[in-house]
């Protein structure tokens, strides 16, 4: 059931990933499973610079995953309502998306 | 049926042949399967029949309520163990473990193990059935995903807070000291809490401080001890009588 055949996450437009969510409360398998899969060895392996930071609270929030890509641009997904296939599928459109903004400012 | 009339066939105008062939041209019965008209083919589809559905007889599906399945061996073993690692150990830690390299986890285990703290490992539905019959049930959310349990027999969780925070792809989630759950936050402040002795000795300390006031006064030179008593008495006489003097100013 993987979203796309090539599971591989390339990291290379990101500064950071900021990931908070509290363990105790029912919703919040999607954001897990997407911090799992971003901050697996191979996605990490593509850009080195690139952190990931976990904030675990006990606060009863919601979820909140921030993305702050390389040129200052801010992706904030909600996971309380979401699958972690949607919010991967959201996060590589965005990476693509920048990839070829890049290619084309460079040619 | 439409008549053709060729005009090949009228060489002189206003002449009708004998024949006329009124099949001609497209035929009705044909070998292959033949086109239906447009209209036709609408009014056919408009007309379809659909049968009313019948259901299935009793029996032919399962039932769609789950069936308890037992447990197989292998989930009993490590039952087993988890039960035993519950009662043996007074601290239990819940890690989420997004992505260690062997090395990592070979370090990480290493500097947990000076301290005493083991890592074990049991996959997550084990754990879950595990927990929700025994009492530890609200532990149950935390297993999602990759997790590893951080067991030892002493709470040392200051050593474990310090050996996580050197392998940073390695996230706390919560953890239960002495059979109470802990969030990472309550993690933090037991950690912090000085030892059981310190905190006894402030109690006992806080308790027998009035007599031990008490105690050092009596061992004071009696003259001074008579002086203090002496204000004493001077201090009470004019609070029975302050009204005079207050309304004369």
């Amino acid at each position: 059931m993987a979203a796309s055949r090539r599971v591989s996450v390339v990291l290379k437009a990101v500064r950071n990933i900021t990931v908070q969510f509290c363990p105790f409360e029912s919703n919040v398998r999607s954001t897990r499973e997407f911090l799992a899969k971003v901050a697996s060895d191979k996605a990490r392996a593509t850009n080195m610079n690139c952190e990931v930071i976990t904030t675990v609270k006990h606060d009863r929030s919601e979820p909140v995953v921030d993305i702050t890509y390389v040129d200052g641009e801010r992706l904030v997904m909600k996971g309380a309502k979401l699958t972690s296939s949607e919010m991967l599928a959201a996060f590589q459109s965005r990476c693509a998306a920048k990839d070829r903004q890049t290619a084309a400012a460079k040619k | 049926m439409a008549a053709t009339l060729c005009v090949r066939l009228l060489p002189k105008q206003g002449w009708l042949p004998l024949t006329q062939s009124v099949r001609h041209g497209s035929k009705s019965v044909t070998r292959h399967r033949k086109p239906i008209h447009l209209l036709k083919q609408k009014l056919l589809a408009v007309t379809k029949y659909v049968p009313p559905p019948r259901a299935a007889p009793l029996g032919a599906y399962p039932s769609e309520s789950q069936k308890v399945q037992e447990d197989s061996g292998l989930l009993l073993i490590l039952k087993n163990d988890l039960k035993s690692v519950f009662r043996d150990n007074k601290m239990i830690a819940v890690v989420q473990n997004n992505s260690s390299s062997a090395e990592d986890m070979m370090t990480l285990k290493h500097r947990l193990f000076k301290h005493g703290i083991r890592v074990k490992f049991f996959p997550n539905e084990v754990t879950r059935s595990f927990l929700s019959d025994s009492v530890y049930s609200s532990m149950t959310p935390l297993f999602i995903g990759p997790t590893v349990l951080l067991v030892s027999k002493e709470p040392k969780v200051k050593e474990m807070l310090s050996a996580l925070r050197a392998s940073p792809q390695i996230t706390l989630l919560g953890g239960c000291v002495d059979d109470t759950l802990l969030s990472v936050q309550g993690l933090v402040g037991f950690s912090k809490l000085p030892s059981v002795t310190v905190v006894q000795g402030q109690l006992v300390s806080g308790l027998t401080v009035l007599t031990s006031r008490t105690a050092a006064m009596l061992g004071h030179h009696p003259a001074r001890l008579s002086l203090l008593l002496q204000q004493h008495v001077r201090q009470q006489s004019p609070e029975e009588a302050p009204p005079p003097p207050q309304q004369a100013t």
